[in-house]
């Protein structure tokens, strides 16, 4: 067993929304922590720049305008335009970051500039062997790390889009991402991009996976499909995941297949 | 404790690649199913026996491979991991199965084995072919399933995943109660 870790957890509010970054480590204070925790908020920030449509000045924002081109754009955003259109290619249209004509990657880059900026600042971290582990959770969703050989997992929560503050299930995972989208905390704010309405079909999807853009990406397309469909999840590259919908109701699924839930099955514990 | 040498997803490629992969698995592929403690409606064979059916041609592989190689998501580490933390998690052990899903490739159908309260085993009973062959994918890292919990058991949570909160959300959320907590 390890022994007792120390951990620094450090808050910041980017993006409209609150990030948090722990970083468990064998001695009180561990030098680097700070400053890899410090320099992930400032890119976060520089890539809300870039993206951010609330900013009318942003490079998505005079893209969408047709004042800037991609090529003259700051390179990320073409990076980010590309992996949309292979987002909506492999979920087949569930995921669109086009919706309506204009381009808008913002269901996109938060999942990928979180997982990007903590594999660039906080994954060197582990080369440090007084560090132990580091997760960063930006609105919900998280990257999480683990060095080898610690006998350690991260508990994750998985909130209950239907009693706030509670939880409805939990995953333990050393390496990876979790990602839930839904309609619990801001209302029916993801579209169904083969109708443009409001998807209502599921209140709740999470994803685990080994990177959050992907996780984000499939997180929501759980949402749109909706819960009588899971038909998705085969394609998905995820670990294993859970969709909730109406009245409680609950399906999950492990590489692919849904692990079904009948009458008297051991894994619901009924609340 | 490299015992994860795949990234496992048995998507419907992983599936394929564990076709694939066969071969490698050596003969003794062993049956995980032994079924106990769940009922309800599972589809296709649930097979108990020892069904060492030895390798038999790759045919099936070759086509999917593509696609298999398409999706994966190249192996970081995953979840499974052995420490022997009991069983907080609302996981009770036993082998369970789930129902058949069909993919463009056939029917797939997993069991896994809980053991402690994490996942110790992930098998695949059913797989397209038809043959009623089992499959172990123990030595892969293994998914980790959502369990679901009782009640607000926010104690040892380190993180909470959930809809996307607000910064206004977030001084009432759980997360920052563990942020303040920790």
């Amino acid at each position: 067993m390890s022994a007792e870790l120390h951990r620094t957890v450090r808050v910041a509010d980017v993006m409209g929304m609150v990030i948090s970054v722990h970083v468990l480590t064998h001695a009180p204070t561990v030098a680097g922590v700070d400053d890899a925790t410090a320099d992930a908020f400032a890119e976060l920030r520089d890539i809300d720049r870039v993206f951010s449509t609330y900013r009318s000045d942003s490079d998505v924002s005079r893209l969408r305008r047709g004042e800037l081109t991609l090529a003259a754009a700051d390179p990320r955003v073409a990076e980010v335009a590309r992996a949309c259109e292979e987002a909506e290619a492999v979920t087949r249209g569930l995921f669109s970051a086009r919706f309506g004509g204009a381009f808008d990657p913002t269901g996109y880059v938060k999942g990928w500039a979180v997982e990007s900026v903590a594999r660039g600042h906080l994954g060197a971290l582990l080369e440090n062997a007084d560090v132990a582990a580091w997760a960063i959770n930006a609105g919900g969703d998280m990257q999480v790390a683990t060095a080898a050989g610690l006998d350690r997992d991260w508990r994750v929560g998985i909130a209950d889009p239907a009693r706030p503050g509670q939880l409805a299930a939990v995953v333990e995972l050393r390496d990876g991402a979790v990602a839930t989208s839904g309609t619990a905390e801001r209302g029916a704010h993801i579209l169904d991009p083969r109708t443009g309405r409001a998807a209502l079909g599921a209140t709740s999807s999470t994803v685990v996976a080994d990177s959050l853009a992907v996780a984000d990406v499939w997180a929501t397309v759980g949402v749109v499909a909706g819960i009588d469909d899971l038909g998705w999840i085969r394609e998905c590259p995820g670990r294993s995941g859970m969709v909730i919908g109406a009245g409680g109701r609950t399906r999950r699924w492990v590489s692919g297949v849904e692990v079904a839930a009948a009458a008297g099955d051991p894994f619901r514990v009924s609340a | 404790m490299k015992k994860i040498v795949w990234a496992i997803l048995v998507t419907v490629s992983g599936v394929v690649l564990l076709f694939s992969y066969r071969t490698s698995l050596g003969a003794g592929t062993t049956v995980a199913s032994s079924t106990t403690g769940f009922s309800g409606s599972i589809g296709g064979s649930t097979g108990s026996g020892t069904s060492s059916s030895t390798t038999s041609g790759s045919a099936a592989a070759a086509t999917p491979s593509a696609s298999a190689t398409a999706s994966a998501s190249t192996g970081s580490s995953s979840s499974s991991s052995s420490s022997g933390t009991s069983t907080s998690t609302g996981l009770k052990n036993g082998t369970f199965t789930g129902s058949a899903a069909s993919t463009r490739f056939g029917d797939v159908q997993v069991a896994i084995t809980v053991s402690g309260g994490k996942i110790t085993n992930v098998a695949v009973p059913q797989y397209p072919n038809n043959n009623g062959r089992d499959v172990e994918i123990a030595n892969y890292s293994l998914p980790q399933l959502i369990s679901e919990t009782l009640s607000a058991q926010s104690a040892n949570i380190d993180m909470v995943s959930g809809a996307t909160y607000t910064s206004e959300g977030y001084l009432q959320s759980l997360q920052s109660a563990i942020d303040q907590a920790k």
